[in-house]
């Protein structure tokens, strides 16, 4: 059963293990014919990738790894063709994609071919390179490679391919024509969160009902504010929005980042 | 062990990669070698050897969902990449003494920290150091050996790095040891436990099956300066982080009181109340007062379970200084809105609501911590702690210092009998590390209590002082296996001071690593790592199941490396030569037993199963606990207690929760700050670091330095593979990797920085560097930077300037509070600017040039003469 990386970014602390662990096998370790060694530092051949979300008192942080999707229409695979060396990159029976260290040697345009710069490229040894989906490991016997051996919360998981998870699953938009093997569970999109306050009585407002508008009008999502006078919406489409509450209208534009809209005062 | 496939590895060996020290250890992993080098290290899978269902894997389940104990081990990034640190350029590559020290000529005690170290033979160092040793018997008597060894460092134990020498040097006629306080838990120690005991942290320790009934009655969790994504990582692993997803999946609100989104908030948070540093005190008084007036809390519990409740009534209530502690009045001192205390403290009476520490974050470490930390217990006390779903548990040390909160295992086993580390005998002559600098550079110091960490409440009311008679001399000789003060204590930059006082005519140094306090050093010994070394390893603090495992050397010693403990044998060996109370010693020291003797009489007495042999365990890799059969059944916390508190007392003198501390009152009756009851401490003669003081004209921000997300401590600061993370380090336009301060954008903006300036940190005491992180995570009105960053001086000593962005080198010296020897290290005044780092290095050029790998920072060669 050809295998696929899955990761859910409602599981993932950003505890950069699977960057480590990526790094302790491939660093100044030569794994030939599967990789020569990757330079000590540098080069991410699992790489977590770190967004900041909101601002006071609404932030929040989401992880994202990005490594080779294993891709079935494979860019960097029609990238060694084009360069007259279709050795250089080939497909195992198992479905990953692996660059050979030896034949790839010099192909500069592999690095460049790849749509998520997954590839990068040695100029210590002239050599494009990337994950193997540590595929000598798998030959000598391991089940999952070391990414995902390392992650403590199963929020990269290295599963078969008709796994159930899937169907709910993205893959990232740069690989959608390219049948990548990398796998993501709720993306986040936007949310807006924020407050409600009466000032003048020095108290928040519960239990009032607060909606989310979008640019035609309709109300999207409707919540209260909780016993804090809280409200908060997830998943929100990333453009500009109308937040109504308790008769009043809010701009809250959420094309370019999240949005903590703080503590409003509901008779100003 | 040998490995079948040796195409990947050829051994592959169990190690417990955790730092906690002190004969237990944790973050167990294998580690493969191929060809002698070490290749990879990874989780184990319990599976290896046994079933689920063998080892009761346990289950909690709520609606359907399950979360079980997991059967792989759950490792930090720091024991994944410790390879690195084994291997590391900043090695101590073989013994080196001091370049201008000559034991026979001028020893130039200025020159610590400024000048170089030259090669020298084992043979010769031990020479030196053992007539060192013997001269200062002879002239000052044994007391005026200081021994710094304590926890600080890695987890071994046969080899065990922390207070070796102090074992040995008991048996040649005593020394003056270094008594580490409990730096991790201040607050608890010299606060909580004086309203409610809880032996030895004062922190509940009664959390079994905490976790399970949190799922099954608790709303919500309070996360008070509490990081479950970051401080456990050296002490158990990352069993938390899946806690706290648990927790979100199953709809326990997780709100973090904090001036930071620290890791755990930035991705467990439901909400983030940002408070000023060090000001929880008056949240929580706010809080108190909303529920006094609005008759709020259980009065019926405080009648049977507590004592002394008027008293604090009436202090917030106004009836003692005439200040009504009101939430508009907490507001302005912490920074939250009073319409959010109300709101807050009404959520917190109406729903079944529990706190998580992680020992308890900046609060507890900062100036008056007793004060929170007590503040804390008296709201626990006034919803009736013990009730269903409401509790005060942590995140770390499980099974060291109380139950986990999480089903335990049938058994755990003990690396006592195989340690040769600090045993905790202080012996007639010692100094509270706190008050260290002052002690050398004033040659007396005195303080209550012994202030160990595990010391007792009655402790704190015994006197001691240093020296310990008036005809006893001064320490003159340092010995130490944890060169660390600089960057973990508090008054970094006097401290290095007092390294450079004519008084101390040697310093020795034994460690891995040419970092920090090392380089104050005479002498310095190469120390093998844990990887290193064949030992006996165990594991307690994983929240799953304790094991035994015996660890052999992943590698062979790197240079001239050794064990610590066989360091100090051949010190031991050397002074025999002299004969007298030396004669003889080796054998007092070690009890005649060699490693494979002391290794195999540890494991017999560490309460491993007595059918297994230690060849068998060798064999069979390692041996895990089943889960306790029945835990479902245990009662939850604190519940005895607050069903029949007279069967079920506390601690305290009356075995309920003291509002007003009897005790207190009677030893320290003058005592205004560390009063009988909690409240509010504006400043003191000791410590002006509030924003309404005279001093934030100057220094107008409140600093957060946490424990280290990428770091135990000073550990790991030379580690490439966590350097290159966006949080690790702020790679300035020199080149040089910084330690990151977080700015909030408002702040910044006043200032005219933008992410990736190198900014200073200063104030009276000195100056530190880092580089600017302009982020949303941290309140405006204070500043973030992680403790323990590698020091890298400009100019050492007070007033200084520092390029790592060691923080502690500008903490406050003085302690707590006039009668607690606690550390002041958080939550203290800093100005804030721009630095210009080209400026400085035309300045400084000699500082600005030394040997530095951007990959790993600062290397050995910075150091050593003619090896450039």
């Amino acid at each position: 059963m050809t295998k696929v990386f899955l990761f859910d970014f409602n599981r993932c602390n950003g505890c950069h293990n699977c960057q480590i662990a990526c790094k302790d096998e491939h660093c100044e370790q030569d794994w030939s014919p599967y990789a020569a060694a990757q330079p000590l530092t540098g080069q991410f051949w699992c790489k977590v990738n770190e967004y900041e979300r909101g601002q006071v008192p609404w932030t929040r942080v989401a992880y994202e790894p990005v490594l080779c999707g294993h891709c079935a229409e494979a860019p960097c695979m029609d990238a060694a063709a084009l360069a007259g060396r279709p050795e250089a990159v080939y497909r195992r029976q198992d479905g990953l994609v692996i660059i050979d260290p030896q034949a790839a040697h010099g192909l500069v345009g592999l690095a460049e071919s790849c749509p998520v710069s997954a590839i990068y490229y040695n100029s210590e040894r002239d050599l494009p390179q990337k994950c193997t989906g540590c595929a000598h490991l798998l030959d000598a016997g391991w089940t999952e490679p070391r990414c995902t051996d390392a992650c403590p919360t199963e929020a990269l998981r290295f599963v078969d391919e008709d796994d159930a998870r899937l169907g709910d699953a993205e893959v990232l938009e740069a690989l959608e024509d390219h049948a990548p093997k990398l796998y993501y569970l709720n993306r986040p999109k936007r949310f807006i969160a924020g407050t409600l306050v009466d000032i003048a009585a020095d108290e928040v407002v519960i239990g009032a009902k607060v909606e989310l508008l979008d640019q035609s009008g309709n109300v999207v999502l409707v919540t209260e504010s909780d016993e804090l006078g809280d409200f908060r919406f997830d998943q929100v489409d990333k453009a500009v929005h109308t937040v109504r509450a308790l008769g009043k209208d809010f701009v809250a534009d959420v094309s370019a980042c999240d949005l903590s809209l703080g503590d409003i005062d509901i008779a100003a | 062990m040998k490995v079948e496939n040796s195409s990947v590895a050829d051994q592959s060996v169990i190690k417990s990669l955790g730092w906690l020290g002190f004969g237990g250890t944790c973050n167990t992993a294998r580690v493969d070698s191929k060809d002698g080098r070490i290749v990879r290290i990874r989780p184990l899978h319990y599976d290896e050897r046994y079933t689920s269902e063998e080892l009761n894997e346990w289950c909690i389940e709520k609606d359907g969902k399950q979360f079980k104990a997991g059967m792989k081990s759950l490792l930090p990034p720091l024991s994944l990449a410790y390879k690195t640190r084994t291997y590391s350029p900043n090695r101590v590559p073989y013994p080196l003494i001091r370049s201008d020290w000559d034991p026979n000529g001028k020893r130039n005690p200025q020159n610590r920290g400024k000048s170089k170290y030259r090669r020298i033979s084992w043979d010769q160092a031990t020479d030196i150091i053992a007539s060192e040793i013997k001269r200062i018997h002879d002239a000052y008597g044994p007391f005026s050996v200081y021994c710094q060894g304590e926890g600080h460092g890695e987890a071994k134990n046969y080899n065990g790095a922390h207070g070796c020498q102090t074992v040995m040097l008991f048996e040649a006629g005593g020394c003056t040891v270094q008594a580490r306080q409990p730096d991790s838990w201040e607050g608890w120690y010299w606060g909580a436990k004086h309203m409610w005991g809880m032996e030895p942290v004062g922190v509940n320790g009664q959390c079994t099956n905490v976790i399970p009934d949190i799922t099954k009655n608790g709303d919500a969790v309070l996360f008070w300066g509490c990081d479950p994504e970051t401080t456990p990582w050296g002490w158990g692993g990352l069993q938390p982080s899946r806690i706290c997803y648990w927790f979100n999946e199953v709809g326990i609100k997780s709100i973090f009181i904090c001036p930071d989104v620290n890791y755990a908030a930035a991705v467990h948070a439901d909400r983030w109340v940002p408070v000023l540093p060090n000001t929880d005190a008056a949240l929580q008084l706010g809080i108190a007062h909303v529920w006094l007036t609005e008759g709020s809390y259980d009065k019926d519990y405080l009648e049977t379970h507590a004592i002394g409740f008027d008293w604090f009534e009436s202090y917030v209530l106004g009836g003692i200084d005439g200040v009504v502690k009101t939430p508009s009045w907490a507001a302005e001192k912490c920074g939250i809105p009073s319409y959010r205390i109300k709101a807050l403290a009404r959520y917190w009476a109406s729903h079944n609501v529990s706190i998580a520490h992680c020992n308890g974050g900046g609060y507890i470490r900062s100036a008056f911590s007793h004060e929170p930390a007590r503040l804390e217990v008296a709201l626990l006390a006034m919803q009736a702690i013990g009730h269903p779903g409401r509790h005060q548990f942590r995140f770390i040390e499980w099974n060291v210092f109380g139950e986990p909160p999480v089903p335990p295992s049938e058994s755990y086993t003990t690396m006592a009998n195989a340690y040769n580390g600090f045993n905790f005998n202080l012996g007639d002559s010692f100094i509270t590390k706190t008050k260290l600098h002052h002690a050398i550079l004033d040659k007396r110091a005195d303080w209550w209590g012994c202030t160990l960490c595990m010391a007792p409440r009655q402790d704190q009311f015994v006197p001691h002082q240093y020296p310990l008679t008036p005809q006893t001399h001064p320490i003159h000789m340092i010995w130490s296996d944890t060169p660390c003060f600089s960057t973990c204590w508090n008054g970094g930059f006097l401290y290095e001071d007092a390294m450079r006082d004519e008084s101390i005519e040697f310093i020795l140094v034994q460690h891995p690593w040419m970092e920090n306090d090392t380089l104050f050093a005479d002498i310095i010994l190469p120390i093998a790592t844990l990887l290193e070394c064949y030992d006996l390893g165990n594991e307690n603090m994983n929240g799953q199941y304790g094991m035994i495992y015996i660890e052999d050397a992943a590698c062979e010693p790197v240079g001239e490396a050794t064990g610590d403990h066989q360091a100090v044998c051949e010190i031991a060996r050397k002074l025999e030569r002299y004969g007298g109370v030396y004669q003889g010693l080796l054998e007092r020291y070690t009890g005649g037993m060699g490693q494979e003797e002391k290794l195999r009489y540890g494991y017999e007495h560490s309460g491993a199963p007595h059918d297994l042999s230690y060849d068998q365990l060798r064999e069979q890799g390692f041996w895990a606990s089943p889960i306790k059969q029945g835990w479902e059944t245990d009662p939850a916390g604190m519940i005895n207690f607050y069903e029949d508190p007279e069967s079920f007392p506390l601690q305290s003198p009356t075995g309920k929760i003291e509002f007003y501390s009897t005790t207190l009152a009677e030893k320290f009756p003058e005592d205004k700050i560390r009063a009988p009851y909690p409240q509010w401490i504006e400043e003191t003669d000791e410590h002006h670091e509030r924003i309404g003081t005279d001093r934030a004209r100057e220094y107008p921000f409140l600093l957060v330095s946490n424990h280290p997300r990428w770091r135990v401590h000073a550990e790991h600061d030379d580690m490439p593979w966590t350097r290159e993370i966006k949080t690790c380090k702020v790679v300035g336009p020199d080149g040089y990797a910084y330690e990151p301060v977080w700015i909030h954008p408002s702040d910044a903006r006043q200032y005219g920085i933008v992410s990736g300036d190198v900014v200073k940190l200063f104030n009276e005491r000195g100056t530190v560097l880092g580089g600017a992180y302009v982020t949303e995570r941290i309140m405006p009105g204070a500043l973030y930077q992680d403790h323990g960053a590698r020091v890298d001086f400009i100019r050492s000593g007070f007033g200084g300037l520092d390029r790592g962005g060691a923080n502690n080198l500008i903490a406050p010296d003085n302690t707590t509070s006039p009668n607690v020897a606690g550390e002041v290290t958080n939550g203290f005044l800093v100005g804030l600017d721009k630095a210009d780092v080209f400026a400085l290095a035309e300045q400084h050029p000699q500082q600005f040039s030394r040997p530095y790998d951007p990959a790993v920072g600062l290397i050995a060669q910075a150091y050593i003469e003619g090896d450039e």
